[in-house]
């Protein structure tokens, strides 16, 4: 099939992170990216992106601020032409002076990270003294002309603390908050025992948000992320894979998905050797599993196969070991029962921390 | 919310390409617009109520008020219930 067009792009600038946090999406194998793009080929890339039409860039990482001189040519290049910028940031850079080189650079929306709504709590999920910080960054974004979102990402440790969160959150006045459960993929699937919350603390969470929600309307807008070994149906993941969105990793490695290096089944293009466009149109990896045709059962016959399009590839491999078989979130899927099996396994008590370690 | 001024949150942007072709930039993502809904949000700019962008349409394509209004009202609330669209 022909290519569609790409809307958005993730830049990974860095896996460098002076956190390290168990629920981490990032590969196990951090040490592999160490050789990072420099800014220009930053900015190449962004340009070959808005050539496809790309329309919107995130900046992330890792700590994307921990390679500043590339965010901000990523953010340079890509406003200078009318895209839409986001950062998502631990935020624990950000002072005045770089908040404001952003903001100068065009830079539309900052979205911060919290790991729970207080000190001692979030610094032992992230393994270091950071929630102050974090909390001063918030101010400095919150007090100049930019958007902003909280996240904070769920999972069993900070689940309980749902509504401490939403009130941290009113607190700061945030106009939006997103609360996103754990997705398991790198280090959170290394950590999935840890992390994965009870029943009952997805249940009561559903509460919580729909009360907040109801309470803050026009106030605060609360995107809700669903946990998906919880759900019935698959997320539809990037709107399905090479339809809308690339990820560009710090080493220069084209995805089609954030988590997909994880795949070892698909060899993955770089931008220092091949040009996005081919990338994207006619890689071995992007067209993969683009479009219907590559669908099993119960998927190819599945009236919601254009809705959520198989579910997601790399959900699929980390569980079942196959890119190509239906995500097992679905509950039609035969592996529907691994995913029933990961929610009632005994709760692990530790968890490994997201750490850079050298291999070889 | 028809008596207030409707414009986009912060964060938000139009984005028109050409005549048949517009997109909604959010902090989330992309959001394409059909042509009607795309004539819509160009109204949605601090300057006119629910009722004055209903108005303006009907008179620019000839159509129904009525009808239109019902139109205009869904599309808006769709973007308000989201945050995209703030009153005020």
């Amino acid at each position: 099939m022909t290519a569609p067009r790409p809307l958005s792009l993730l830049c990974e600038l860095t896996y460098r992170c002076n956190l390290q946090c168990p629920y981490c999406y990032n590969p196990l194998n951090l040490a592999a990216y160490r050789d990072e793009l420099d800014a220009a080929s930053w900015r190449r890339v962004v340009g070959e992106a808005a050539d496809l039409g790309v329309l919107q860039v995130h900046v992330s990482g890792g700590e994307p601020t921990l390679a500043a001189d590339s965010a901000l040519a990523v953010v340079e290049a890509a406003a200078g032409t009318g895209l839409y910028t986001n950062l998502i940031t631990q935020g624990t850079f950000l002072d005045d002076t770089l908040i404001d080189r952003f903001v100068g650079a065009g830079l539309d929306h900052v979205q911060i990270s919290i790991q729970a709504p207080e000190a001692e709590l979030a610094d032992r999920i992230a393994g270091t003294r950071v929630h102050e910080q974090k909390l001063e960054a918030i101010d400095r974004v919150m007090r100049r002309n930019v958007a902003f979102t909280l996240n904070c990402v769920l999972h069993r440790a900070n689940h309980d603390r749902l509504e401490a969160t939403i009130a941290l959150a009113e607190r700061l006045g945030v106009r939006r908050l997103e609360l996103a459960n754990t997705q398991f993929y790198g280090w959170a699937y290394k950590n999935r025992a840890w992390l994965m919350p009870t029943r009952d603390q997805v249940r009561h969470g559903d509460a919580v948000v729909a009360e907040a929600r109801e309470r803050l309307r026009g106030k605060m807008e609360i995107v809700y992320v669903l946990p998906d070994y919880f759900e019935e149906l698959p997320k539809p993941c990037m709107h399905g894979w090479g339809n809308a969105f690339m990820t560009v990793t710090p080493n220069g490695t084209v995805l089609p998905c954030p988590a997909a290096a994880a795949i070892t089944t698909l060899r993955f293009e770089n931008v220092r050797e091949r040009s996005l466009q081919y990338i994207w149109e006619s890689s071995e990896s992007f067209t993969a599993y683009r479009g219907t045709a590559w669908m099993p059962e119960p998927c190819q016959s599945c009236e919601r196969r254009d809705i959520d399009f198989g579910g997601c590839r790399c959900q699929a491999f980390a569980v079942l070991g196959d890119a190509g078989l239906t995500d097992p979130a679905c509950a039609k899927s035969p592996n529907h029962g691994a995913m029933l099996d990961a929610v009632a396994a005994a709760p692990a008590t530790e968890f490994s921390p997201r750490r850079i370690i050298a291999t070889r | 919310m028809s008596a207030e001024n409707l414009r986009f949150a912060p964060g938000v942007r139009l984005r028109r390409e050409n005549e048949r072709v517009a997109f909604l930039l959010v902090p989330e993502g992309v959001v394409e617009l059909s042509p009607s809904a795309a004539a819509i949000a160009e109204l949605i700019d601090g300057e006119h109520t629910l009722d004055s962008i209903a108005q303006t349409l009907a008179e620019r394509f000839d159509a129904p008020a009525g009808t239109l209004h019902a139109d205009v009202a869904e599309f808006c609330e769709s973007l308000r219930e989201r945050g995209h669209v703030i009153a005020g």
